[in-house]
């Protein structure tokens, strides 16, 4: 399992960032990912996968700086 | 050794007033030419139209200058003040002191926003605002006692030159066994000896048991202090508690203190985690998105980035609570313990390094193509010994580098110096020379725009070419973004006020990531709004951070996630609960709109403050060198195709490079027109009459200035 926020889903195999914000049925497109104390950003979602029993914090990112 | 030495040369004993509502509305006025000491009220009017902090500084500033006045002169004034909230001990954020003069690098009024324990000292001493003209004959340190409710001027000897040590054995000798009730303000013989010296602030560090530091870092503030012969400025006081600022409604001060406080502890560990890491986040996502500068803003990005990123400084980092003024939950101010220099006056011994934040590793790090954190540490330890700027010294550096890659100067101009990129030694023996004041650091130490000019007259470098690739607008260095892909962000450095600082406008996000502002219309919603609320934090004595690194678990399905409304409602109440002056968060922004328009008009009365002085070096708007182009070949030729409908079959990159430049330069034109008219200005980017007195800053010498520029209307 991984828990994302406050959520647990099921962890597969080879599941990437991206699966994971579609598996949430998420569609906002985020700017970062937070996969444990890692920052993933969106040009990396697709090729970044998640460890089993990670815990994933999507971030919209559009302010700061 | 001989210790140093003090002796008292002017003194002023005072009445507190004691703060009500957030403020004492006296200020204290410090005349460093004759020893002069004297207090001055703040009125109703005043305090209504500049709310306190950089709007105080400005209108100090503004009284003491005049139009001919170089940054120099003895009329010149260092003002420093806390605002309405600034010692507020249960709200995130609110130690502020904001710091204002005139420029040695602009020419105009800068100002810096700043943490540490002066602002809340000075305060709680019984002073809103504190302005020092006139020039010592020899080092004096100014003593502001709230305790002993004494100020004091006192010349001085025997302390060494650089901050970090000043500040330690000040902190000693004033503090008298109570270290924490002592913030030191100085600078060092890094300030002395350029144009682009900092001011450290100071505050004790109760569990680690040492003095931290916090550095007012744009436009030279530090040059003018130590130009003025002061050492530094010592403020003293006790006790610190909610009631300090005696807040109108108590009871809505802990509710919303409580309400943001307690958000931040709870998302802050989930989102970036800046009580752990500070603002290094940034390295790593900056890179991911092309906009980590690299090798003087020539690039984007870089395979190494990840050695100066989070995961490095989780490690360096030493652990314990790091924030810059009581009660903050973002406390965000970490530093390197037991750090070991390898050069120059500290190497070999153990010191701590305050810091690194993130401009400093992208702009003594990757904009230096310098990939190493100790490197970074060094060159960020050594600047505030120094008392130097970490981002005009590494934007002032990279630029130096590129001229030397590119032919424009060589090792006969730098004294012998290799400073190709990633010449780390090279590198900090140009700091150590600027500490020093020789060589070819001293130069360097001038600012790009001199630079400019000493290059093309004496080393004879092309002036067209070091007009494109050197990082600076209105005489200051930029900070660390590249701004190549988001015309907002060239928008929100082009138009800043004070120059290319990212505190007035950060849009990068906004603009090109999630593009939320597609119209030139948008685009000037955005340069001005944001311009606005950013302002208001440093009118009221806090730090920006709060607002927006730290955001709502829901704010991303609010209209406007970008503002985080909540948290600006929030701000509205904390600044009715502590002056009573009811407001709303259009009420904020118009405080600030009244502050900032104030700020372009005394641009103008200094010389500047038009449209030419918006203009921005192409490096920040496009691809200067063909192998800009081709790096992002792609990406250019899909906008030349697409979005300017060019047939681009058969032409070199020669051919498109100067055919996207036409494009990008007319676009930055178009949207200064979209600004200026979002912003009341007129084309020239002058306030209109209409504006000033909607604002109600129409003194007459305001009046008068627009009158001689010809606005009428």
């Amino acid at each position: 399992m991984i828990k994302v926020k406050d959520r647990k889903i099921p962890w597969r195999e080879g599941m990437t960032v991206a699966d994971v914000l579609s598996e949430i049925g998420d569609p906002y497109p985020y700017a970062v990912v937070r996969v444990n104390e890692k920052s993933v950003s969106r040009p990396d979602f697709e090729r970044t996968t998640v460890p089993d029993g990670a815990e994933v914090y999507p971030i919209p990112m559009v302010a700061g700086g | 050794m001989q210790g140093p030495t003090f002796k008292e040369i002017g003194a002023f004993g005072y009445n507190r007033a004691e703060v009500d509502r957030g403020y004492t509305d006296q200020v204290l006025s410090v005349n460093l030419s004759n020893s002069e000491i004297v207090t001055k009220p703040v009125d109703e009017r005043i305090r209504k139209v500049f709310v306190g902090g950089k709007g105080y500084d400005l209108w100090l500033l503004w009284n003491a200058v005049k139009p001919t006045t170089k940054w120099d002169d003895p009329e010149n004034a260092v003002c420093i003040a806390c605002g309405p909230m600034g010692g507020t001990t249960n709200y995130p954020g609110s130690g502020k002191s904001i710091v204002s003069t005139i420029s040695p690098l602009t020419s105009a009024p800068i100002d810096s926003n700043v943490g540490g324990f002066f602002g809340p000292y000075l305060k709680f001493s019984g002073f809103d605002a504190l302005e020092v003209t006139g020039k010592a004959e020899k080092e004096v340190v100014v003593v502001i006692d709230g305790v002993d409710e004494k100020v004091k001027i006192i010349e001085c000897s025997g302390l060494p030159e650089d901050s970090y040590e000043t500040s330690r054995i000040l902190t000693e000798h004033f503090g008298d066994g109570k270290p924490r009730e002592i913030s030191v303000v100085s600078a060092g013989q890094g300030a002395k000896n350029t144009l682009i010296g900092c001011l450290n602030f100071t505050w004790f560090d109760s569990a680690r048991k040492r003095v931290r530091y916090k550095q007012a870092g744009r436009g030279g503030i530090g040059t003018v202090f130590t130009n003025k012969n002061i050492k530094a400025i010592v403020a003293r006081w006790d006790k610190v508690t909610l009631r300090s600022n005696r807040p109108a409604d108590e009871k809505s001060l802990k509710e919303v203190g409580k309400a943001h406080s307690t958000e931040i502890v709870q998302l802050d560990p989930k989102q970036h985690e800046m009580a752990v890491l500070g603002t290094t986040h940034l390295v790593t996502i900056m890179d991911d998105y092309d906009l980590l500068p690299t090798n003087n803003f020539r690039y984007g990005r870089h395979p190494e980035a990840a050695n100066l990123g989070q995961e490095v400084y989780r490690r360096l980092f030493d652990k314990g609570f790091d924030g810059c003024w009581v009660g903050c939950t973002v406390a965000c101010a970490h530093g390197i313990k037991d750090f070991v220099p390898f050069t120059g006056p500290f190497k070999g011994q153990k010191v701590f390094v305050d810091g690194p934040e993130y401009e400093t590793i992208a702009g003594c790090g990757s904009n230096l193509g310098i990939f190493d954190p100790f490197t970074v540490a060094e060159f960020n330890f050594y600047c505030d010994a120094y008392g130097i700027d970490t981002i005009s010294f590494g934007t002032a550096l990279a630029f130096v580098m590129e001229c030397f890659e590119m032919g424009l100067i060589n090792k006969e101009h730098t004294g012998g110096l290799d400073l190709s990129f990633g010449n780390r030694l090279s590198a900090l023996e140009v700091l150590h020379q600027m500490g020093r004041g020789e060589g070819f650091g001293k130069i360097v130490g001038q600012g790009i725009r001199r630079m400019k000019k000493i290059f093309a007259s004496e080393f004879g470098a092309d002036a067209a070419t070091m007009q494109d690739i050197g990082m600076e607008a209105k005489g200051l260095e930029f900070s660390e973004y590249i701004t190549k892909e988001s015309l907002a962000q060239q928008g929100g450095y082009g138009l800043a006020l004070k120059g290319p600082q990212h505190d007035e406008a950060w849009l990068i996000f906004l603009d090109m990531v999630h593009g939320y502002m597609p119209t030139f219309e948008k685009k000037a919603e955005a340069l001005h709004w944001f311009p606005m609320f950013r302002t208001w934090f440093s009118l009221c004595g806090l730090c920006k951070l709060p607002w927006n690194d730290i955001v709502p678990e829901d704010n991303k399905d609010t209209e406007e996630p970008a503002k985080v409304m909540q948290h600006v409602e929030w701000y509205a109440k904390y600044f009715s609960a502590v002056t009573g002056r009811e407001t709303t968060p259009e009420g904020l922004i118009t405080m600030s709109e009244t502050v900032y328009n104030f700020q372009r008009i005394f641009n103008l009365k200094m010389g500047f403050g038009d449209r030419a002085n918006d203009d921005i070096p192409y490096r920040a708007v496009g691809p200067v060198t063909e192998d800009e182009y081709e790096s992002r070949r792609e990406r250019y030729d899909k906008q030349l195709v697409e979005e300017h409908e060019v047939d681009i079959a058969g032409k070199s990159t020669a051919e498109k490079l100067a055919i996207l430049r036409k494009h990008r330069e007319k676009r930055y034109e178009i949207l200064k027109d979209s600004v200026y008219a979002r912003r009341g200005w007129t084309k020239d980017g002058i306030p209109t009459l209409k504006t000033v007195k909607r604002l109600g800053i129409d003194f007459p010498d305001v009046l008068e200035l627009l009158e001689s520029k010809g606005v009428r209307e």
